[in-house]
């Protein structure tokens, strides 16, 4: 045997319950949901045998078939990783088919596909609980027999028949099984499904009357024409405000903290470049980011409930109406949806869409939907348009008015571009399963949920840490001898760069040091706080709200220099509408790059909307002081 | 029965009253790999469970959604 370990590949229809059997081998956290094409590429972990030989397992995106015309990606990359054409992954030595056993008729004939490849397989009978309740007789022992693979009863999201299943991955592996159905004369998918029919009449036979369980209860409401809509209009509220006000109280916390830390570290060291550079610098740049954390938690907490719960795929239904009026369909509801959290992921969902055209159409105008890192912008512009403190009702509806705003553009976009590509080469439809709905896995929503918040402190620890950082460097140097705050940034090499681009956002309505503040967010869009504190030189409070309406006061109070105001109501418009349409975030432009499978994409994804962004922030501006504003 | 009447019987799925249990006679359509790759495969017993722009039914125990134009590339016959 090679020293290299033995490459188990779990396959199985979408929403089988793959992921959850990946992560209960692996000790991982991949992501689990209850809505198909959750798992949208290859993941690999390791597991051990009983006896304590390493095994790498691999996590095969859900699939129908493995017929290679399907045009699915999805199944194209599952043929691939099982026929050993993916690069850097060799032909799995076994592989583990999970099969909803509540559902094994449409199941079975991916696992016949499997064996038909000459791979020793492994078939993990999941969900038995589900298909018990529902009134099917199993005889597993039968199906084994029949299939000639040993089969492993199981419920891998109670951790029940893992064991067993371990057990049945130990050396030497079961050998190919015979396939019996292609011995026979006729058309092969016709002999699988007569072989299909007759194991399922031997080993898995279902109720003869029809029984209504609570999925169908609960269906009767929530996909009602009148009713369904009512829900999901509900749900939706009660999301976006259960987001903002739940978050209130951890956000006042980490303010409360964070300016006890500051004013710590403050007293702590004498007067000077370090403590300027820690106190302003690092605690108010990143703190300042930081103070978003909650609510970006509770965001992509309802989002996995929804997932976990199956209630996302009655949403995808529901919404195909209305996506029809952007040229795509209920299928594309799940990526954009998962795009107001964070776009990579939501891109990532796409591979779900089957029309190759609509799918990139999905992509271009995934990041329009307001993802949560805009928030912090948000949070910061929306009190001082209203003159108001945080936190009131018509900040919420205003707040509305820009999800509202970019969803309705990303529609518009998505159907000139639709029109613009064409039809696709083979015609597809909609089509999609409705999972029976699920106690949320509360394990694997709150370790997905922290697994984002981490990779959102991480992204404040170092992209917005090295750009505080950055930008504290460059409005204090070179030094000033002058006392004068406005004199000493003038003289700044902060104060220069403002001054040269300044023509280029003057007709937007800002100055330079906004113009300045807004090129340092092409990285990440939330750095804008942290910009603007620093480049307003604001001293971090005891609290971050202190803080943010400290930056406010600075804004409000910010003068061009004929003494005119800096901040108008129009100009913050300006500023929103900006930020609702510029493709700040590197990271979102580099998936659009991987998963288009072309740059030219990504870049012209990027020059679109920054170009988008900065006309109608244009617009905005020149149309608004012409009428007075 | 005789083969005519058999005929006469069958429903595309679009035609089929809710909440009738059918038998999937045959298919018929540029999309019928994909409909039999969902469980959609003759002799398949199925329920129809919603109308509108898209169709419910119930198939092999799983619940699916499939569009009008699918759903015409199905044929089906009522189970007695």
């Amino acid at each position: 045997m090679s020293e290299n370990p033995s490459i188990i590949a779990l396959v199985g229809n979408p929403n089988s319950g793959k992921s959850t059997l990946f992560n209960a081998l692996t000790g991982k956290n991949q992501k689990v949901g209850n809505y198909a094409g959750v798992t949208v590429e290859v993941k690999s972990g390791e597991t051990y045998t009983p006896h304590g030989k390493k095994l790498q397992v691999l996590d095969l995106p859900g699939c129908y078939s493995l017929r290679a015309d399907s045009g699915s990606p999805d199944e194209q990359i599952a043929l691939n990783a099982l026929t050993g054409k993916l690069e850097d992954l060799a032909k799995p030595d076994l592989v583990v088919c999970v099969v909803d056993a509540s559902n094994l008729e449409r199941h079975l004939q991916l696992v016949l596909q499997v064996i038909e490849l000459g791979l020793p397989c492994v078939l993990a009978l999941n969900m038995v609980d589900v298909a018990e309740k529902s009134g099917l007789r199993l005889d597993p022992a039968k199906i084994s027999e029949e299939l000639g693979i040993p089969v492993v009863p199981m419920q891998a999201n109670a951790s029940k028949g893992i064991i067993e299943l371990k057990q049945a991955l130990r050396f030497p592996f079961p050998h190919a099984s015979e396939v019996s159905w292609l011995s026979k004369t006729g058309d092969i998918d016709t002999n699988r499904r007569a072989f299909i029919a007759s194991l399922c009449e031997l080993a898995a036979r279902r109720p003869d009357s029809h029984q209504r369980n609570f999925t169908d209860k609960l269906d009767s409401i929530l996909l009602h024409p009148f009713l369904g809509w009512v829900a999901f209009l509900a749900i939706m509220f009660t999301l976006f405000w259960a987001i903002f006000s739940f978050a209130s109280i951890p956000m006042d916390y980490i303010d409360v903290s964070l300016g006890s830390f500051g004013a710590w570290v403050e007293s702590l060291m004498p007067e000077g470049d370090l403590r300027s550079l820690l106190v302003n610098g690092v605690i108010g740049g990143v703190g300042g980011v930081l103070v978003f954390l909650p609510q970006i938690l509770l965001l992509f907490f309802f989002i996995g409930l929804l997932e976990s719960s199956g209630y996302m795929a009655r949403g995808a239904f529901l919404m195909d109406h209305v996506m029809a009026k952007a040229g795509l369909s209920g299928k594309a509801f799940l990526p954009l949806f998962g795009s107001y959290a964070c776009a990579i992921p939501g891109i990532m969902a796409t591979r779900t869409i089957d029309s190759a055209k609509e799918r990139l159409v999905t992509i271009f105008v995934a990041p329009w939907m307001s993802c949560s890192a805009r928030l912090p912008v948000y949070f910061l512009i929306i009190p001082l348009l209203l003159h108001e403190k945080e936190g009131t009702w018509k900040q919420a509806l205003v707040l509305f008015g820009i999800y509202t705003v970019g969803t309705l553009s990303a529609f518009i976009v998505a159907r000139i571009l639709r029109g613009k590509l064409g039809p696709d080469k083979v015609v597809t439809h909609f089509m999609l399963e409705l999972p029976p709905y699920r106690k949320p896995q509360w394990s694997y929503i709150f370790r997905h949920v922290l697994d984002r918040g981490w990779s959102f402190v991480r992204k404040a620890g170092t992209i917005i840490l090295g750009l505080s950082i950055l930008l504290w460097a460059l409005e204090n140097y070179p030094k000033s001898d002058s006392k004068d705050s406005a004199e000493v940034l003038a003289h700044s090499a902060l104060g220069r760069i403002g001054n040269v681009i300044e023509p280029v956002f003057k007709p937007l309505g800002f100055d330079g040091r906004t113009g300045t503040a807004i090129l340092t967010t092409f990285a990440a869009r939330e750095v804008l706080v942290s910009s603007l504190a620093i480049i307003f030189n604001v001293e971090e409070a005891d609290d971050d709200v202190k803080t943010r309406s400290l930056i406010r006061a600075k804004m409000q109070t910010a003068k061009w220099p004929d003494g005119r105001p800096l901040f108008t109501p129009l100009s913050l418009i300006s500023l929103l509408v900006f930020f609702i349409y510029a493709l700040q975030c590197l990271p979102t432009t580099a998936v659009v790059a991987r998963e288009s499978g072309s740059w030219k994409w990504a870049a012209g994804q990027f020059a679109f909307m920054s170009g988008f962004a900065y006309l109608a922030s244009l617009l905005v501006f020149q149309i608004g002081s012409l009428m007075g504003f | 029965m005789p083969a005519s009447q058999s005929v006469q019987r069958q429903l595309t799925l679009n035609e089929v009253s809710l909440n009738c249990d059918v038998r999937i006679s045959s298919l018929n359509g540029p999309a019928c790999d994909r409909l039999r790759d969902l469980g959609f495969c003759e002799q398949m017993q199925l329920r129809k469970i919603s109308n509108g722009r898209n169709l419910v039914c119930t198939v092999c125990g799983a619940k699916m959604a499939i569009s009008r134009e699918l759903a015409e590339q199905v044929l089906v016959a009522p189970i007695r």
